[in-house]
């Protein structure tokens, strides 16, 4: 029990708990930019990434494009 | 509103700029001011931290942060591609921190706008604020750090 409730009183506080969201969302532009590369690298076109991410290719273009 | 900035203070918030769109985040927060303001050499020997130091802490917090909710994410640590050609607004402590500045800067009698009082004003804020977040993780003296950054002036 203890384990668990240490973990939920951890996990309330909000100063904590909403670092955590901007540390997800930090990590998930990471993740993107790296894997957006990779993508191109390997010959993927502008319209698959969008489609991959659930956004539009002139969104991706716009962040990522020369 | 930068044109009194000096030339010195106008970088720290550009660095600052860049920081926020480094780290992946869609505002430059008084953090990112503050890792901005430490590329300066002089105001990093006044803080007493490099910005070396500032990202791996906020790093560190960002961990820990992610730890408590369940996520462990080990050594993974991806390079950041900045983002291009967006303009990143600043949050509204950012705001808050630059305007507080010309009120240093006028107390000082000073004519340009310096990396000092820049930090002044971050040193002001107060938790949660990132800034007041950061400097507090770092274990600065802030007392000690107004008194430094002011003279003896109260």
């Amino acid at each position: 029990m203890t384990d668990d409730v240490l973990a939920h009183i951890a996990a309330t506080d909000p100063a904590t708990g909403l670092r955590a969201v901007g540390a997800l969302h930090r990590l998930a532009e990471r993740v993107e930019a790296m894997h957006v590369a990779l993508a191109r690298q390997q010959g993927w076109s502008w319209e698959q990434i969008g489609d991959a991410l659930g956004v539009s290719r002139q969104s991706v273009h716009a962040k990522y494009g020369k | 509103m930068f044109e009194r900035f000096a030339g010195s203070t106008r970088n720290a918030v550009r660095y600052g700029v860049e920081e926020a769109q480094r780290r992946g985040d869609r505002r430059v927060g008084t953090d990112h001011l503050l890792m901005g303001v430490l590329r300066d050499a002089d105001s990093a020997a006044l803080v007493g931290i490099s910005i070396h130091d500032a990202r791996e802490t906020a790093d560190a917090l960002d961990r820990k942060a992610l730890v408590a909710i369940g996520i462990d994410i080990g050594d993974f640590q991806p390079a950041v591609a900045p983002r291009k050609g967006i303009r990143t607004p600043f949050t509204s402590g950012a705001r808050s921190a630059l305007s507080r500045t010309l009120v240093h800067t006028t107390a000082e009698k000073s004519r340009r706008i310096l990396p000092q009082h820049l930090l002044l004003a971050l040193a002001e804020r107060e938790q949660p604020d990132a800034a007041a977040t950061l400097l507090s993780e770092m274990k600065v003296d802030i007392p000690e750090l107004r008194r430094r950054l002011s003279g003896d002036r109260p």
